[in-house]
């Protein structure tokens, strides 16, 4: 298993070299057009070929890479700050607010999670640009998907509320601010921290559900979501298979998340 | 004996009224915060105020009028909501803007399609996240672990709709990339449980006392772990019907998850807030059946 986690953690920092070096990896612009040869086979100038439009699907995997493997942690850490305060409140306060935040827990969790994502972006103009379009994905993971992490950190907070050192820190004359600040917090930093960890994957699967759907990032800002949609074009993919590479690196990157989170969690 | 059967009785009966009287009062209230929330995003959403009939030139000024006024009447959001509970009450689920059809209609028909995907998918995915969790527990086998790891691994980071395209590719029936998806959560977890439940007290005695690994597993680990499983099926339902959506839409299968997306693709509010508001009943109710049965297991196992 050691053998294991090091080629994953060694494919995790490839990969973050390779999003951060993409402007120099990538033989063109994410966007540049090449109209003379769309659909062309992978060739010393375009290692994949390039797609209907003349893209270069390289320079598009890079750049999607890069926007997907950037802003599922961004969304992982707006979610993670949202389930601390949620499970937070509900822990330190307990009764009654810890009921209602509960109730609020129970509701996002019995919604099947792309439902609701699709709903609440059937809601949203389509007339965005694709900057936009990329942000308000990310932002209503991150929004709608603090439920499970919260009940998480609620029990936690709870715990710890039982806790002896919290009774005699009350007992010392803390409260408010200065309880959550300098016990509680340091104590549920575990915690939050493999909620961030664990909401990374779940996030770049579900952006990559919802692009392969055509709900994601809109064109021409690609993700690895939104390259999944070559994939419909199921006849081109026997004579075409470098087409799946988008698919193969998405789930290489996954699984070594995955096998650094199964370590974690036995550490927890 | 006899004096002590009817307290026990009635005390049985009071924790169940109670348990089921705080499951149905919890229903009710995700059920009614859910209906506001797709009412405020049905109030919300835009081109809410307008309506395809006032182009309708046939009509006249005072129904133009009349149309404009009942939207005035939405506006109030309070009104609207409420208006929209009684319906829901009333078992009307509203009309679909884009397919012009009842949308218990279309529930009716589409339906059934995707509870015999789920069921087929919940089912596959049970017995293949249970039988390698098993296998793995009795055999303790280096490779086999190393195979179902892997397994779970790749189909956890597989996302539904790339996987249905994969199997639309080589022409297999799209239920079983549903199952594929469901068994890595099966698999991850009961496989922790059954490892948890072996490292306990009693196990280890049972093994020290030369009980065979069948034996330790039917009769000591097994019972242990049984009630927590059943927790799992009313999460393994919710995770169903998240996968089923996506597989649906890329396979062309006529099932609620396609409707769904169409309803987004057209932007088609009261169809999409109906069918999430379905869809977390159902799950809602899932998940409370699965509690009770969890606890009744527990209570009986004490």
């Amino acid at each position: 298993m050691k053998g294991v986690r090091l080629v994953a953690i060694t494919v995790l920092a490839l990969t973050a070299v390779t999003i951060l070096g993409a402007h120099y990896l990538a033989p063109a612009g994410y966007e540049q057009q090449f109209r003379d040869i769309p659909q062309a086979a992978p060739s010393v100038h375009h290692l994949l070929g390039t797609d209907d439009l003349g893209r270069d699907r390289w320079a598009r995997l890079l750049y999607g890479m890069r926007v997907s493997l950037t802003l599922a942690p961004l969304a992982a850490l707006f979610t993670t700050v949202l389930a601390g305060l949620v499970g937070g409140i509900a822990g330190y306060f307990g009764g009654w607010t810890e009921r209602c935040c509960k109730l609020l827990i129970d509701l996002f969790l019995s919604v099947p999670w792309l439902f609701l994502l699709i709903t609440v972006r059937a809601v949203l103009p389509l007339n965005v640009s694709p900057e936009a379009s990329v942000t308000v994905t990310f932002a209503l993971l991150g929004l709608l998907g603090w439920a499970a992490s919260a009940r998480v950190i609620c029990a936690g907070a709870k715990d710890l509320m039982r806790s002896e050192f919290i009774w005699m820190a009350r007992a010392s004359g803390f409260s408010g601010l200065k309880l959550v600040r300098l016990h509680l917090l340091p104590n549920l930093r575990g915690a939050l921290l493999a909620q961030f960890w664990i909401s990374i994957p779940v996030f770049i699967i579900a952006e990559a559900n919802l692009g392969a759907l055509g709900l994601g990032v809109a064109e021409p800002l690609p993700s690895l979501g939104s390259l999944l949609r070559e994939l419909q074009d199921a006849i081109m993919l026997r004579p075409e298979p470098w087409r799946l590479l988008p698919l193969a690196v998405l789930i290489v990157v996954i699984s070594s998340f995955q096998v650094l989170l199964n370590k974690q969690e036995v550490r927890s | 004996m006899e004096s002590g059967l009817l307290p026990s009785v009635t005390r049985w009966l009071d924790r169940m009224l109670r348990f089921w009287s705080w499951a149905v009062l919890r229903v009710v209230a995700v059920m009614l915060m859910a209906s506001l929330a797709g009412a405020m995003l049905m109030r919300i959403a835009p081109g809410f105020s307008s309506d395809d009939q006032e182009l309708n030139s046939g009509l006249s000024a005072q129904s133009i009028q009349a149309i404009r006024r009942a939207h005035l009447m939405d506006a109030d959001i309070p009104h609207f909501y409420m208006r929209y509970v009684t319906s829901l009450v009333r078992g009307d689920l509203g009309t679909s803007r884009s397919l012009n059809q009842p949308v218990k209609e279309l529930l009716r028909e589409r339906l059934p399609v995707t509870l015999i995907n789920l069921s087929f998918a919940l089912a596959a995915g049970w017995l293949l996240g249970l039988a390698l969790a098993i296998a793995a527990q009795l055999w303790d086998s280096r490779e086999l672990g190393f195979l179902a790891n892997g397994l779970s691994g790749t189909f956890i980071s597989t996302p539904a709709a790339a996987l249905a395209m994969v199997f639309l590719l080589l022409r297999w029936p799209p239920a079983f990339a549903a199952a594929l998806l469901v068994f890595p959560k099966i698999y991850r977890y009961t496989q922790n449980l059954l490892q948890q439940s072996s490292d306990m007290p009693h196990v280890l005695t049972a093994r020290a006392k030369g009980a065979g690994p069948w034996r330790v597993l039917a009769w000591h680990v097994a019972p242990v772990a049984f009630p927590q499983l059943i927790a799992l099926v009313g999460v393994s339902i919710s995770i169903g019907i998240g996968v089923l959506l996506p597989i649906e839409v890329v396979s062309d299968v006529a099932g609620v998850g396609q409707l769904a997306w169409h309803a987004a693709q057209a932007r088609d509010l009261p169809l999409l807030v109906n069918l999430t508001m379905v869809v977390t009943f159902v799950t809602v109710c899932a998940t409370l059946l699965s509690d009770a049965a969890q606890r009744g297991f527990s209570r009986s196992d004490a």
